[in-house]
C-alpha cells in the first residue's frame, strides 16, 4: 500500500508541474511582448541586473514615445522576464516557456556566453529571433544559427582598435608581447588578436598564457625587458593587471606602451595604482558620450543620467548593450512592417541605425562589429584616444622609464 | 499484493514514458532535467546509500561523461553512442584509479578527499587541448527533446533496476555489511576493497551516462559547468531526502524536489532559492531518514512520527 501512495504522489506531482506550466494569460492585442530570462539571483546576478534594468528602461522609453509603429498602427511593448537563478538548465526551460506557452513575440538575451550558447538553441528551434547583449563569445555565432543576433563586441576584436592605433604611432612599435589569462574569454581574445597583429606587420615576440589569478609576473616581465619589447597587450582580470603594473614598476620594466582589456576604465583601478596608473592604455566598448545619438534617449550621456536617476547606479556597457537589443528589435519590426518572427529576423539582418550604444548592424552570422574605444590614463584623467572612426585625441607615447616620471 | 505493485509500477512507467506525447515542451524539458537528476541521485545511492561512503566526487563522473560525449562528437565526429561508451569507460578507469587510494579513507575523511576531486579535474581539463581547454566544446545541436527524454527515462530505469538487483544479490548485501560495520564485513569474508571499488564504478557509470546525455542535449560544456560541485550537493540532497539505501527513495526524492524547485522558481521568482533552502531544512528536521522512511512508518505512528524526529534532534 505504501507503494500505491508513493506512485500516486509521484503522478500528482507531475500533474501539478503540468498544471503550472499552462498558459498564464492571453496576450493583449496591439502589444509586442519581449521575453527574457536573466540572472536576477545567484553568482552573476550583479551583472544580470544591468539587463533587467536596461530592458525595462528602454521599453518604458519606447512606449512613452508612442510605441512601435507598424504600418499605421502603434504597438506597445511589454516585457516578460524570468529569473534563471544563474542556472543554465533553468534558463533553457524558461526560454522554452516564453516561446511555447507565454507566446512572446521576440526574445531578449541572458547575460554571459554560456547562457547565450544554450539559449540560442531555443530561439533557433522555435524560429523566434533573439537579440542578446550578454554573450561575446564567437562560438555563439559560429554555429550557423539564423535567429540569434548579438550586440556585445566580439572577444576576437578586443585589441582591434588598439592595433590600428599602434600602426599610427611615432616611433612605430615593432615587437609585441601578448599575455593572456587561461579562461575562455581571454583565450578567445588572444586567438583573435594574433592574425590582426600579423596583418598590421607587427612581430609577436612573446605569446604567453598564464593561469587565472596569477600573482607573480616577474619572469614574464623579465622576458619583456630582455627582448626589449615595444608594446605589451594583456588580456586578463583586474587583480592580475594591478599586480602586473606594480611589478613592472618594481622591476623597472617600461615598454613603449602597454594595454589592458579590463581595469583601466574603472575608477577603483586608477585609485589602487595612484600615479602608477598613468600611461596605461585600456579599452571600453562604450562611453556615455554626447556623440552617440539615439532616437529615444537623445544621446548616451542623457541615457546615463536617466538610468542613474532611476536605478541609483551608473550604467556600463552591459546596460547600453541591453538597451541596444530592445532598440534593434523595435527598428527591425518597424522596418519589416510586421510582427512576424521570420520577417523581423530578415529585417534584423539588414538593420542599420545609430544608437546610444554605437552604430548597430549585424554581419551574416548575427554578430555586431563594434570596435572598442582605446582609452588612456593621462595624469588624473581618462582620455578616449582612438575609436571606430579613427583618432580622437593624442596619446601620451612612448611611456617614459619609471625613474624619470 | 506483489503483482499489484508491479502493475502499478509499470503503469507509472507507461505514464512517464508517454509524457512527450501529451506534455508541453516545457514539461518535457523539465522531465529531462528531473530524470537526469534522479539518475545521479540513484547513482550516488549505490556508493552513498548502500556502501555508506558519502561521495562528493560523483560530479567528476558526470563531467567525464559530458566530456566523453563532447570530445567524441565535437573533436572526432563520432556518433553519440560511442561518446557515451567513451565517457562511461573514462568513469570506470577514474573510479578504479581514484577509488583504490581514496576508498581506504572512512567517514568524513573520505568525503573531504572526494570534495577536492571535481576542482582538480576542472583544472586538469582546462589545460587539455583535446577538451577545448577553458573555452569548452560546442556540440552539434539535435532538436529532439522527446528523444532525450526517453533516453533519460531509459537510463533511470536501468539505474533503478541495478539498485533493485543490489537489494537481492550477494554483492548488495556485501555493501550493506560494509556500511554497517566494515571490519565485521571483512571478517565475514567480504572483499571490501573490491566491493567498494565496484560500487564506486557502478555509481560512476550512471553519473557519466547522465552527463553524456546532458552534454548532447545542452550542446555546450566547459570545465566549470561539467565539474560543478553544486550538482554533487544536489544529488546528495535528493537521495537523502528520498531515502538513501532504498530502491525508489532517490528517484522520488529527485523528482519531487525538482518539481518543488521548479514551482518555486516560476511562481515566486525572487525568493525561490530561499524557499528551497527552507524546504530542505524542514525536511531534514522532520524526516531525517527520508521520504521512504516516512511512508514506511507514518501509518503506524501517525503525526507523532515528526514529533519524535524533532525530539531525537534534541532541538
Amino acid at each position: 500500500m505504501n507503494f500505491v501512495f508513493k506512485i500516486s504522489r509521484l503522478s500528482a506531482l507531475l500533474m501539478f508541474a503540468a498544471a503550472v506550466s499552462m498558459p498564464s494569460g492571453e496576450v493583449l492585442a496591439k502589444e509586442i511582448v519581449l521575453g527574457a530570462s536573466v540572472q536576477l539571483t545567484g553568482p552573476v546576478a550583479n551583472t544580470g541586473r544591468y539587463y533587467r534594468d536596461a530592458y525595462q528602461l528602454a521599453i518604458d522609453r519606447v512606449n512613452a514615445a508612442g510605441g512601435v509603429k507598424i504600418g499605421n498602427e502603434s504597438y506597445k511593448l511589454a516585457l516578460k522576464l524570468y529569473d534563471n537563478q544563474s542556472d543554465v538548465n533553468l534558463s533553457v526551460r524558461q526560454y522554452t516557456q516564453l516561446v511555447s506557452q507565454d507566446k512572446v513575440d521576440f526574445l531578449l538575451g541572458p547575460f554571459a556566453s554560456n547562457f547565450a550558447l544554450a539559449d540560442s538553441a531555443v530561439s533557433e528551434k522555435y524560429r523566434i529571433p533573439m537579440v542578446q547583449g550578454g554573450g561575446a563569445s564567437d562560438q555563439i555565432f559560429s554555429r550557423g544559427f539564423k535567429y540569434i543576433f548579438g550586440t556585445l563586441a566580439p572577444a576576437s576584436n578586443y585589441f582591434g582598435s588598439t592595433i590600428e592605433m599602434l600602426s599610427g604611432l611615432d616611433p612605430a612599435p615593432k615587437s609585441v608581447a601578448l599575455l593572456y589569462a587561461d579562461d575562455a574569454f581571454d583565450v578567445s581574445v588572444a586567438e583573435g588578436t594574433r592574425p590582426k597583429l600579423k596583418k598590421a606587420g607587427l612581430t609577436l615576440v612573446l605569446d604567453e598564457r598564464y593561469s587565472t589569478n596569477a600573482t607573480d609576473f616577474s619572469s614574464l616581465l623579465a622576458q619583456i625587458k630582455s627582448k626589449n619589447i615595444d608594446a605589451v597587450l594583456v588580456a586578463g582580470h583586474e587583480t592580475e593587471i594591478l599586480n602586473f603594473v606594480r611589478q613592472a614598476k618594481s622591476l623597472a620594466v617600461a615598454p613603449k606602451m602597454y594595454s589592458f582589456t579590463v581595469g583601466v576604465p574603472s575608477e577603483d583601478f586608477r585609485k589602487a595604482l595612484g600615479k602608477d596608473a598613468d600611461y596605461a592604455f585600456g579599452m571600453t566598448a562604450w562611453l556615455p558620450s554626447t556623440d552617440l545619438k539615439d532616437r529615444w534617449f537623445g544621446d548616451a550621456a542623457q541615457f546615463a543620467a536617466v538610468y542613474k536617476a532611476k536605478f541609483g547606479y551608473d550604467p556600463d556597457y552591459h546596460a547600453a548593450s541591453g538597451v541596444a537589443d530592445v532598440e534593434a528589435l523595435v527598428q527591425a519590426a518597424e522596418m519589416a512592417g510586421s510582427t512576424d518572427p521570420a520577417k523581423v529576423r530578415d529585417a534584423l539582418s539588414k538593420v542599420k541605425f545609430d544608437s546610444l550604444y554605437g552604430p548597430i548592424a549585424f554581419d551574416e552570422n548575427g554578430q555586431i562589429d563594434l570596435p572598442q574605444t582605446v582609452i588612456q590614463v593621462q595624469g588624473d584623467r581618462l582620455v578616449a584616444i582612438y575609436g571606430g572612426n579613427g583618432k580622437i585625441a593624442g596619446p601620451k607615447y612612448p611611456m617614459p622609464a619609471w625613474d624619470v616620471r | 499484493m506483489k503483482t499489484a505493485r508491479t502493475m502499478l509500477l509499470l503503469a507509472a512507467l507507461a505514464v512517464l514514458a508517454a509524457v512527450p506525447w501529451f506534455g508541453s515542451d516545457v514539461l518535457i524539458q523539465f522531465g529531462i532535467n528531473a530524470l537526469l537528476l534522479a539518475v545521479l541521485a540513484q547513482g550516488w545511492n549505490v556508493i552513498g546509500g548502500y556502501a555508506g561512503y558519502a561521495s562528493f566526487g560523483n560530479s567528476v563522473f558526470y563531467g567525464l561523461g559530458s566530456y566523453g560525449v563532447a570530445i567524441a562528437m565535437a573533436q572526432w565526429q563520432l556518433p553519440f553512442w560511442v561518446g557515451l561508451l567513451f565517457g562511461a569507460a573514462l568513469a570506470v578507469v577514474f573510479a578504479v584509479l581514484i577509488g583504490m587510494p581514496v576508498l581506504r579513507l572512512r567517514g568524513h575523511y573520505f568525503a573531504i578527499a572526494t570534495l577536492a576531486l571535481a576542482q582538480v579535474m576542472a583544472a586538469i581539463v582546462s589545460n587539455v587541448k583535446l577538451a577545448g581547454r577553458n573555452v569548452g566544446l560546442v556540440l552539434p545541436p539535435l532538436n529532439n527533446d522527446p528523444l532525450f527524454y526517453e533516453f533519460s527515462l531509459l537510463l533511470l530505469v536501468l539505474a533503478t533496476l541495478t539498485v533493485y538487483w543490489l537489494t537481492r544479490s550477494r554483492f548488495g548485501f556485501g555493501l550493506i555489511a560494509i556500511r554497517e560495520n566494515e571490519e565485521g564485513a571483512a571478517v565475514m569474508g567480504v572483499n571490501t576493497t573490491l566491493y567498494k571499488t565496484v560500487a564506486f564504478a557502478i555509481s560512476g557509470v550512471f553519473s557519466a551516462l547522465a552527463g553524456g546525455i546532458h552534454a548532447y542535449w545542452v550542446t555546450f560544456i566547459d570545465p566549470e559547468s561539467a565539474f560543478d560541485i553544486g550538482l554533487n550537493v544536489k544529488m546528495i540532497i535528493m537521495a537523502v531526502f528520498g531515502g538513501p539505501g532504498t530502491v525508489f527513495g532517490p528517484v522520488v526524492g529527485a523528482l519531487s524536489l525538482s518539481a518543488v524547485s521548479e514551482l518555486l522558481s516560476s511562481e515566486i521568482t525572487s525568493f525561490a532559492g530561499l524557499f528551497f533552502g527552507v524546504v530542505v531544512v524542514v525536511a531534514v528536521v522532520l524526516m531525517p531518514r527520508g521520504l521512504a522512511d516516512v511512508l514506511r512508518r507514518f501509518r503506524g505512528t501517525g503525526w507523532r512520527y515528526f514529533g519524535e524526529n524533532i525530539r531525537s534532534h534534541q532541538l
